[in-house]
């Protein structure tokens, strides 16, 4: 029965998993234009409604965008419906240093996925299209000095929301998502055996309560660091660089033990599986708000472990507090217990 | 006074009895702290990315703007220390007006990351000034044409064209006709809102993203975004997490009734099974539908004309299918389970499909038709104010209302004593819904056969979901195989039903009457749902592979023959080789789909 249910939370895992490489190709792709390779990008044609000499339209080729120069807006729209073109740009009237707006007229492809791929290879031209003019036009703003940053490249292009994606999101979600589960578990664990009115024969039998539900709380609490492992190995077959290993299990066993306690006390006063799961889901949630608020929550602890973005002695004092909370919730659990034991005998 | 509603009314006084006051207490008052950490939360930038990238730099100007930026660990150095920086473990450091990295994908990041902070400090500065055509001097306009479907990917347009009798080419032509090549200027194709510039800088603040849930039209172009609709999972997740709730609430009630058979009590009732099912579920349903409704104003505005409340109802009848289909599995979930441990991972597997099904199709919702495969790509475009047809919500929801109605009715088959107080294996259960079905007088392999297409259907298109992201080829080979063995299966249970439980003779004559009552009933009913729902998809070469086969006699020689294959296959072999038997079903039925789809790798 135990290693059925292992088998189908691994499972249910596996089939998440799908799914979040699913979002980090989409989300890759989406941010990070690169990612897709060359061969999409250099294949869509974005027709230029304008003159040789617009300044736009240079910045456009210079970004090696396949652009095409029209003259005329109906030429550019009936290639545009007839798909040998994929976008249209219209170049605006007025010159940089006059006083009027200028506004570029883009024509997309509706619900198509080009749509995304031209905008995104529009972005950057655009952009420097834009600072060129503010940087004739932001002379007329009182007091106003730019900062320019400098960045010196060495060759290697990670965009930070890609990478923040990686870290931030998917691999904290991966980690803990065993925890959060054993802590679901566990509920169903010990209100189940009130439901089914089992508890009175276990307890009839030589084990004490103490004895039953520290039991069940190790083998929920056993199962967490396994499948957190066989995730951390799993992104590093996906070449996805994870450092302090031991350190990150180590936070989210501590996790889910706090978590499986905390379930095991709802449990063992309310018996009741809806109420206490309602209660264990309002209590994640809770958490997982609180770890918005402060600097080395257990996510963000394991992001700044898994990157080195913290040294041994903050996080060694982190993981000394968390270890607290759990000594803390030990001590309630066994009061919890002993109180419903002396119900129990009486 | 109808049985069922003695039972709703039963159940929903009852389910407000179980919060007794110390849990009411107990939950209202976490209730309270959810909302305020939440609000909390959402003062912050609602990210774990706190002190990701550290920072040393000889600019004490330039820390302030960094300090503004959760990400950033910063620290101010003299220019030696900075020049060393990689001893000292900082990503990055800024010297002056230069910005130095080390070589590793993090620093690579950090510098990313700081080019976005300083970008997006820039435009704060620049906002403050009160005189937009000289901070803000460029602005693009976008405008989304439609153009009619075309599927280069996989040239697939030839094959489908040819099998669906060219009634596409035909459309494409018509379209082109209806565009003249005369007069064509920008003001008669644009669609979007044409441009009015700015007055001042408030305005500014209203188009630079402040509407969240809005597609942006008009932008600068450092706000000038991809039209990604990420956005369209909140509404996944917000429509979403309400039913979750509910039905969780509404599969431990029907786990109750089975537990210690509490509902032995019920069962010897006077009451009709359905009544009985429907006295539990319309409660839950009820509130749920609330819940849903005071989302949608929440969302859309409290509805002042006929208009307005017209968009309320169209949202909440594209939920309404989500909506059955989610209490309906977990009921016959509730059913099958035989502990509340099973129950959790069934709920939990079924939501997670289910959302599968409607959220990744969603986040392409401004982008690819295969999209409308989901209700809540509906919602975001009733939501972002387009108009949906009907036919493209029969399209989505169809397959929702099917599936939902017929697990609700198999549980109800299997809602007596035998099923619901025994610890009876799963796969016992589904083949007495089988057998339950088949004794009846009208049921048939025939109509069971039917009755399986939408729940094949939906697996089909969960597989178009799950396959999309594969390389061309692989997956539309890997949809054809695995949606080959999902007829397969879906044709032969019944068949397998019928052997096991020794429904009929084991006989070669038997075997194939029931083979080719099966394939005939599989085909009727695909035949039907291609009618109704596949257009929207038909010219993608996904579609293709589903509907194709228009072609008639030969797909039902197929269906027969295949059935057929695992029909035989069981008599002979026994039905402990039913696996075996329904791969070599499922082999064939690929080849041939492979062969009638040549065009697909071939050209």
């Amino acid at each position: 029965m135990q290693e059925k249910t292992f088998i189908l939370s691994v499972l249910i895992q596996l089939f998440i998993a799908s799914f979040s490489t699913f979002l980090v190709i989409g989300l890759t792709s989406f941010y990070d234009p690169t990612a897709m390779g060359d061969m999409e990008i250099e294949g869509t044609r974005v027709a230029v409604v304008g003159s040789e000499d617009d300044r736009l339209y240079h910045l456009l080729e210079e970004n090696s965008a396949n652009t095409f120069l029209y003259s005329e807006f109906q030429d550019a729209y009936t290639d545009f419906y007839e798909r040998r073109m994929d976008a249209i740009l219209i170049v605006p009237d007025g010159p940089p240093e006059g006083e009027e707006i200028l506004n570029v007229e883009v024509y997309l492809p509706g619900s198509e996925i080009t749509a995304t791929l031209v905008s995104m290879q529009l972005k950057e031209p655009l952009e420097k299209f834009e600072q060129e003019v503010r940087g004739i036009r932001t002379g007329r703003l009182p007091g106003y000095s730019p900062i320019e940053i400098n960045i010196i490249d060495r060759g290697l292009n990670t965009s930070s929301t890609y990478f923040e994606f990686i870290y931030v999101a998917l691999l904290p979600l991966l980690v803990f998502t065993p925890a959060f589960i054993s802590g679901g578990l566990i509920i169903d664990f010990i209100t189940e055996e009130y439901e089914r009115k089992t508890m009175e024969l276990l307890l009839a039998s030589p084990a004490s309560l103490l004895e039953i539900v520290s039991g069940k709380i190790l083998m929920a609490v056993a199962i967490v660091p396994l499948q957190s492992f066989a995730w951390i190995l799993l992104l590093k077959m996906n070449w996805i660089r994870i450092s302090n290993p031991f350190h990150i299990l180590l936070v989210v066993t501590l996790t889910g033990l706090i978590l499986v306690l905390l379930s095991s006390i709802i449990a063992l006063n309310f018996r009741d599986r809806g109420v206490s799961q309602l209660l264990y889901s309002m209590i994640l949630i809770f958490l997982f708000m609180v770890s918005y608020l402060f600097t080395n929550s257990p996510l963000n602890l394991v992001t700044r472990l898994s990157i080195e973005s913290i040294g041994y002695l903050e996080s060694g004092i982190w993981i000394f507090i968390y270890s607290l909370a759990v000594i803390a919730l030990y001590v309630v659990m066994r009061v919890t217990v002993s109180k419903n034991t002396i119900t129990f005998k009486r | 006074m109808p049985g069922w509603f003695t039972i709703a009314k039963w159940e929903f006084f009852r389910s407000g009895l179980k919060f007794d006051a110390r849990s009411s207490a107990v939950l209202i008052i976490s209730m309270i702290l959810v909302i305020a950490a939440s609000y909390a939360a959402s003062l912050t930038e609602m990210s774990m990315n706190q002190k990701m990238y550290s920072i040393s730099t000889t600019e004490p100007g330039l820390q302030q703007i960094l300090e503004n930026d959760q990400r950033f660990e910063s620290r101010v150095v003299s220019e030696y220390e900075a020049s060393r920086f990689y001893i000292y473990g900082d990503d990055l450091t800024i010297i002056g007006n230069n910005a130095y990295f080390g070589d590793t994908s993090k620093s690579s990041a950090a510098g990313s990351a700081l080019e976005n902070t300083i970008k997006e400090y820039r435009e704060a500065v620049l906002t403050s000034y009160n005189d937009v055509n000289n901070s803000h001097p460029v602005w693009v306009t976008v405008h989304d044409i439609e153009r009619p479907q075309n599927f280069q990917l996989l040239s697939a347009e030839e094959t489908a064209g040819k099998l669906e009798a060219g009634a596409e080419e035909k459309q494409d032509r018509a379209g082109e006709d209806e565009y003249g090549n005369e007069g064509i200027t920008p003001e008669s194709v644009s669609q979007g809102p044409s441009f009015i510039p700015p007055g001042d800088v408030a305005e500014l603040d209203d188009h630079n993203g402040n509407s969240f849930f809005e597609r942006q039209t008009i932008s600068t172009p450092t706000h000038f975004s991809p039209p990604i609709p990420f956005t369209a999972i909140l509404y996944a997740f917000l429509f979403i997490f309400p039913i979750y709730f509910v039905s969780q609430f509404y599969s431990t009630s029907i786990m109750d009734e089975r537990t210690n058979k509490k509902g032995e009590l019920i069962l010897v009732a006077p009451l009709r099974r359905r009544d009985i099912v429907a006295g539990k579920t319309v409660p839950y349903l009820v509130v749920t539908i609330l819940i849903e409704t005071i989302i949608t104003i929440h969302i859309l505005g409290v509805p002042g004309d006929i208009e307005a409340l017209q968009g309320i109802l169209s949202v909440l009848s594209a939920i309404f299918p989500v909506v059955l289909l989610f209490f309906a599995l977990s009921f016959f979930g509730a059913i099958l389970s035989r502990s509340f441990k099973e129950l959790t991972f069934t709920s939990v597997f079924l939501s997670v499909v289910i959302s599968g099904y409607l959220f990744f199709p969603a986040m392409f919702a401004n982008i690819h038709a295969i999209s409308s495969i989901s209700p809540i790509t509906l919602i975001v475009r009733l939501i972002e104010g387009e108009t949906v047809s009907l036919e493209t919500y029969m399209f989505s929801t169809i397959p929702f209302y099917f599936v939902a109605l017929s697990a609700l009715a198999f549980g109800t088959l299997i809602f007596r004593e035998e099923d619901l107080f025994t610890q009876k294996p799963i796969s016992d259960k589904i083949l007495d819904c089988f057998e339950l079905f088949l004794s009846y007088r009208y049921g048939s392999v025939f109509l069971l056969s039917i009755i399986s297409i939408p729940f094949v259907y939906m697996t089909q298109l969960m597989l178009i979901v799950m396959l999309f992201n594969l390389p061309a080829p692989y997956s539309v080979i890997a949809m054809i195989v695995l949606s080959a063995m999902a007829e397969e299966i879906a044709k032969s249970a019944g068949i397998y039903t019928v052997f096991k439980r020794g429904l009929a003779k084991r006989s070669l004559k038997n075997a194939v009457r029931y083979a080719v009552l099966s394939g005939t009933g599989f085909f009727v009913g695909e035949k039907a749902v291609a009618v109704l729902t596949l257009a929207p998809i038909a010219s993608s070469a996904f579609g293709s592979v589903m509907t194709m086969g228009t072609l008639l006699l030969i797909p039902l020689l197929l269906h027969i023959s295949t059935a057929m294959l695992s029909s035989v296959g069981i008599c002979r072999l026994g039905s402990r080789r039913y696996l075996a038997a329904v791969l070599l079903a499922t082999t064939v039925h690929s080849a041939y789909n492979m062969f009638i789809l040549r065009g697909i790798f071939s050209g």
